[in-house]
């Protein structure tokens, strides 16, 4: 996606926050209704056996483990979303009270997150 | 949302002796087995690369090069690193299966057929970049 930097700065900022809202608010839709995994391990076995519709990965997962879940989910056909907080951010928005670096969604439940987040990010 | 590991997948080896060699998968248990309750798979690799050659040398020398060890093992997935290569070689399921790697002189024959069909395929010069040691 092309930097945001560019647009003026009086647009960009709410743009900005409609979008981590947007994100956050799917994402609690999901741990509701659907189905996840968190982790990186069980993100990577749900690559593997293709289950995994949907990566998230948080801003502060270190660039090689980050290259890794985008190189599988390049591989599986799966999107990656690259989620604008870091591990606690990403945990928290998780309604989780630990640390989440990658995440993987299987089954989405009522949540639009796999129609329309792969529209908005790279 | 598709499945990665697959029978003529490349990979590259993670963890044990043969960590960093380039192996093909053969064929791929993704539930699990009696021995093994993990998804794991069968896989053909490269032990010891062919050497470079060059013009120069002469054609005993080249051929002497051209030879490589390969080597057979059953390995967990998560110690492997699929690629976006793959490598159509069709080994015989008779000698290459798992019930092969455990009598001595199964497996020996079936390291032969796995090297020689590495061996016919490195000739050909296709899938180069299989039988180039990976750096690192």
């Amino acid at each position: 996606m092309a930097p945001k930097a560019e647009a003026p700065a009086a647009v960009f900022p709410k743009k900005q926050k409609k979008n981590a809202e947007n994100i956050n608010s799917r994402l609690t839709m999901v741990m509701k209704s659907g189905k996840y995994v968190l982790g990186y391990k069980e993100t990577l076995k749900n690559l593997r056996n293709g289950k995994a519709q949907l990566v998230l990965i948080a801003k502060n997962t270190p660039p090689i483990r980050r290259s890794e879940s985008e190189y599988y989910a390049m591989l599986a056909k799966t999107g990656v979303h690259h989620y604008n907080g870091n591990n606690i951010e990403l945990g928290t928005a998780c309604g989780k009270l630990f640390r989440v670096g990658t995440l993987a969604i299987t089954d989405p439940g009522d949540s639009d997150i796999i129609r329309s987040m792969p529209a908005e990010t790279a | 949302m598709g499945k990665i590991m697959k029978s003529g997948k490349v990979v590259l080896v993670l963890r044990g002796r043969y960590a960093g060699r380039k192996a093909v998968v053969v064929k791929t248990y993704d539930e699990g087995s009696t021995e093994r309750a993990y998804p794991h798979a069968l896989i053909a690799g490269v032990n010891k690369y062919p050497k470079q050659i060059t013009t120069r040398m002469g054609k005993k020398k080249q051929e002497s090069r051209n030879k490589l060890k390969p080597f057979l093992k059953v390995v967990s997935y998560s110690h492997l690193l699929p690629t976006r290569y793959t490598l159509d070689v069709t080994f015989e399921k008779a000698n290459i299966n798992k019930e092969a790697l455990k009598e001595p002189g199964k497996k020996r024959r079936a390291s032969l057929e796995a090297k020689a069909k590495f061996e016919e395929r490195y000739k050909t010069g296709k899938n180069r970049w299989f039988f180039t040691k990976l750096r690192f």
